[in-house]
């Protein structure tokens, strides 16, 4: 029999779609989610007036467009936006045609695998209580479908309320077995399978060239991009360079990584007598790159260093990341620079930039040591009318002349680009390099939080004697950026969200973050084993925590079974009525058990008849228990008490 | 009693099925009264509940590969859910008693209903239990310590004793997950009587021993009884015009026929051309005597009941003609 379908539990399926599909309804375009809401409100009105589905052709026409939307909407881009989006949608065009039982399940099951979709693109702390709120709706939505099933002809009053009451118990029994899983279920140590580079939906983060000029939102972004644990004291600030993409090519106004990019290093980075040992946990920024403080000595497992001592990870990074490194900042890179890299570091495209050019012959023939020349031209950033300034101007065909002796204020990445041209041109090797720098020290909870806003690029030149030099010149221009970190520079419109304590909050809620990705996110194959480790499991091997798992599942559910199974005693009114329970409980032990439509007394004959020995003590019982309950003798309460207290059948 | 005939469902289905319902019924009572227990509950997943458990699979596997440990979570929440789901759909039947099942009798060919009642034996209340015997399926609830019952259609046929086939009771809450179901055979085989003839004739009068076959109309002879409403088939000199304009009814004269008190109806004597042809006129008179009030006495074969006019007695001859081999 198929039950008409309550408008109530329409309502609640399309509650639980809509939760679940909030934060993907934000990340697509607007006009689709307004198409995906628009359906919910059609299938809500037409459930408020008991109406049917639409004619077949009209649903598969509708489908059709919906799909046509969505290649539309993604640019026929395959990525998990566009796939999660697909699933919207359809769920969507699943509005049509959810009239029935098994429909409106389907729905709701559904949300359950759209809410852990939306972790595949964040797994914030504020997304706990999104997982928390929608699985609730969610389970309500089932119950609901459920009690239109089990109740055809309507049903009683306050049953919504009573479904809200068995959901939230649903869920809370839940967690002891959910909790169990999670900190017991083998993780993987490598994934089965790579997400290819390509379906990548591009997410805010570094990218890997660098045109001065084009606009960049990176420096406005203030959400994390990777927070780091030292072990020992933190380096100081003007040490903190945080290494990314390494660019050698130069068309004239993009920077770009040469062909090698790739190449696994040669040279062994040996520990060194200041070498610093952290662990960097990295938000997923679709890419392979792992960031690293000069020069990292070795790899962490599934990654490699490449030439240029950047750390690539296998897999582009798409969740919560930890790894460790250590790095030593002594090392020397590349004391002997080939030919081959040498005329790759001082190429610059023809025909350009002939002012500066200029400069750096005149510069070569006041200096002839190219240290000297380096002072030089950072002295010159320091002392002429340079400012450091996030407003983007796109620069023309003579880039670094237009900036160098006309704009004179912009960005590290105008700096690094200008100062590696002119060094270029002064036959000094240059490369530039991308990457983060400085971060927030969090005093108490002593980790370093380096933030998008704090993307920075800066410029490497090859010295004899010292092989490859870092040198900043955003650093002569604007120290507070090194020292004090982007945000002490910024200049941006809405200084409203500048204030101290909005600032405090903010460090705050990162701490707390900091925690929840440390702990809940951060809980992996290794988190896994030191933790079954410091409980003195050392060493198990995947089959053994699998075992392990089912022991404490077997144990967690036993008591959550016993707590839903158990027969509900009405409970004891008075003390009389206790010390009675007691009794008949001392009986039952003896297989003396008393039916239901069994009085006292007829009881109290069976006993007499089974076990004499046993009725002589309980007749006098079953007779007080009667007089007070039924007598009113309330005054034999206390010596019917003491009897019973002393009441104690043997076995024979 | 005469061998019980099995209606759908029943134990005649060759010998799996056979063996099957000799399996269940050794793990516990099979027919009411009977209180349900682990041993006689048996629970799977629904088809949602395989649908759901691919579905959690896939959110597995996809949150292992990328590490994702709060889709993790989401698995493993929406699995502790499943899993509570499993024990109250156990819950919902455990300890529920089927306290006794039963019909009251019917005419071949009439459904039958099964009465079924139910006793919650909990301080919880079990919503959504569902009843089914064959293809007809019945959804109901039981408020904690309270009692329902439930009435199951049969359809019958033949008359006889008819024995229901495998009862089930089932339930999927509290999501529709899992099914918990049990099975239990009702306890008495239903009473069906004969079908009475549509166009009987008409009642046999005077002595049955001397003429059981007369039968011709004798309206002259008939005596004014009474007045009750017209019904469809009355003649229309039977109609009291006056009576009825009086009324704004239409009154038909009941008849009576006073000359024979006694009605003797004989199986042996009974117009027809096959015995159950004979039976079912036979039981369409039982009925037109007891209606009439008359008394009668019914002799099939060496058996003779009556003389009698009552309920009991109506209740005695159709159930003696039900009996007849």
């Amino acid at each position: 029999m198929t039950p008409s379908i309550s408008f109530n539990a329409v309502a609640w399926t399309i509650a639980a779609f809509l939760v679940a599909a909030l934060p993907h309804l934000t990340a697509m375009p607007p006009w689709l989610a307004v198409v995906v809401v628009g359906a919910c409100a059609w299938r809500l009105a037409l459930a408020r007036r008991q109406g049917g589905p639409p004619p077949a052709i009209l649903r598969l026409l509708l489908t059709g467009m919906a799909i046509a939307m969505i290649v539309i909407a993604f640019g026929g881009l395959w990525g998990r936006r566009t796939a999660t989006a697909l699933l919207c949608v359809m769920l969507a065009a699943k509005m049509m045609e959810m009239f029935s039982v098994r429909d409106l399940r389907l729905v709701a099951s559904v949300s359950f695998f759209l809410i852990a979709t939306q972790f595949l693109f964040s797994e914030r702390l504020l997304y706990l209580g999104y997982l928390v709120i929608g699985s609730m709706t969610a389970t309500i939505a089932l119950v609901r479908i459920q009690d239109m099933h089990a109740q055809p002809s309507g049903e009683a009053p306050g049953a919504q309320a009573g479904a809200i009451r068995s959901a939230t118990a649903l869920l809370l029994m839940a967690l002891p077995v959910a909790l169990a899983l999670f900190v017991l279920f083998p993780r993987l140590a490598q994934p089965l399978w790579g997400l290819p580079e390509q379906v990548m939906d591009g997410r805010s983060g570094l990218s890997d060239d660098m045109s001065p000029g084009s606009i960049s939102n990176l420096f406005l972004d203030d959400s994390p991009a990777f927070r780091v644990e030292f072990e020992g004291p933190p380096p100081p600030a003007s040490e903190r360079y945080w290494r990314g993409p390494v660019l050698w090519n130069f068309d004239g106004t993009t920077w770009t990584s040469p062909f090698f990019s790739d190449a696994p290093r040669g040279q062994f980075v040996p520990e060194g007598q200041r070498a610093r040992r952290y662990s960097v946990q990295l938000e997923p920024h679709e890419r392979r790159w792992l960031f690293a403080l000069d020069y990292p000595i070795t790899a962490p497992d599934n990654a490699t260093v490449t030439i240029d001592h950047q750390v690539l990870n296998r897999h582009p990074i798409t969740t919560l990341s930890r790894y460790e490194l250590t790095s030593n900042p002594d090392f020397v890179d590349m004391p002997q620079l080939p030919d081959g890299a040498r005329s790759l570091a001082l190429r610059l495209p023809e025909g350009r930039n002939p002012r500066t050019l200029a400069l750096a012959a005149e510069l070569r023939q006041r200096h002839a040591e190219d240290r000297e020349l380096i002072t030089a031209v950072l002295g010159w950033f320091r002392e002429e009318a340079f400012f450091y300034s996030l407003s983007a101007s796109p620069l023309g065909r003579h880039g670094a002349d237009e900036f160098l002796f006309e704009l004179r204020s912009g960005y590290c990445e105008y700096y690094a680009s200008a100062f590696a041209i002119l060094m270029r041109a002064a036959g000094i090797p240059t490369r530039i390099v991308t990457g983060y720098q400085g971060g927030l020290w969090q005093e108490g909870s002593d980790y370093l939080l380096v933030r998008q806003s704090d993307a920075h690029a800066w410029t490497e030149v090859w010295l004899q004697g010292q092989g490859w030099t870092r040198v900043d010149p955003t650093a002569a221009v604007s120290p507070n950026r090194i020292e004090r970190g982007a945000r002490s520079v910024i200049d941006r419109p809405g200084a409203v969200f500048n204030l101290d304590w909005v600032e405090r909050l903010r460090n705050r809620y990162d701490r707390i973050q900091h925690l929840w990705n440390r702990w809940v996110l951060g809980f992996d194959h290794e988190r896994q084993r030191d933790f079954l480790q410091r409980l003195g499991l050392p060493n198990l091997s995947p089959e053994r925590i699998a075992l392990l798992m089912l022991v404490v599942l077997l144990l967690v559910s036993a008591p959550i079974s016993y707590f839903l199974l158990r027969q509900v005693q009405p409970t004891a009114s008075s003390p009389v009525e206790r010390a009675w329970r007691k009794v008949l409980k001392r009986l039952r032990r003896l297989n003396l058990a008393k039916g239901p439509a069994e009085t006292p007394l007829e009881f109290a004959d069976r006993v007499e008849r089974t076990r004499p020995e046993c009725g002589a003590l309980f007749r006098p019982l079953a007779e007080m228990y009667c007089q007070i309950h039924y007598g009113g003798r309330t005054d034999q309460g206390g010596a019917f008490l003491q009897q019973a207290r002393q009441f104690s059948p043997r076995k024979p | 009693m005469n061998t019980a005939r099995s209606a759908p469902a029943g134990s005649n289905h060759g010998w799996p099925r056979r063996w099957f319902n000799a399996w269940i019924a050794r793990r516990g009572p099979t027919r009411p009264p009977l209180t349900l227990r682990y041993r006689q509950i048996f629970i799977l997943p629904t088809r949602f509940g395989w649908i759901f458990g691919a579905l959690m699979f896939a959110m597995l596997m996809g949150s292992l590969n990328f590490n994702n440990n709060l889709g993790l979570l989401t698995t493993f929440i929406v699995a502790g859910l499943a899993s509570n789901s499993m024990l109250i759909a156990y819950r919902n039947l455990d300890r529920l008693r089927i306290a006794h099942t039963g019909a009251t009798p019917v005419f071949a060919g009439q459904t039958a209903e099964l009465l079924i009642s139910l006793v919650g034996n909990s301080p919880r209340s079990r919503p959504g239990l569902e009843l089914a015997l064959g293809d007809h399926e019945r959804i109901v609830s039981v408020a904690a310590h309270g009692v329902a019952e439930v009435k199951l259609p049969l359809a019958t046929s033949h008359r006889g004793w008819l024995q229901p086939g495998r009862c089930r009771i089932q339930t999927c809450q509290p999501i529709g997950l899992f099914r918990a179901w049990s099975w239990f055979w009702p306890e008495r085989p239903i009473l069906v009587w004969p079908q009475p003839a549509v166009n009987p004739p008409p009642l046999p009068e005077g002595n049955g021993h001397q003429n059981g076959m007369r039968n011709q109309p004798e309206t002259d002879g008939e005596e004014f009884f009474s007045l009750r409403d017209w019904r469809e088939g009355d003649a229309l000199h039977r109609v009291a015009w006056k009576a009825s304009q009086r009324h704004d009814t239409l009154l038909a004269r009941d008849l009576r026929q006073p000359r024979s008190q006694d009605l003797h109806l004989d199986l042996a004597r009974t117009p027809g051309e096959d015995a159950e042809r004979r039976i079912s006129v036979l039981t369409a008179w039982v009925l037109i005597a007891y209606q009439q009030q008359r008394q009668w006495t019914l002799r099939l074969g060496p058996e003779t009941l009556g003389p009698g006019r009552d309920e009991d007695h109506l209740q005695r001859c159709l159930r003696a003609l039900a009996e007849l081999p």
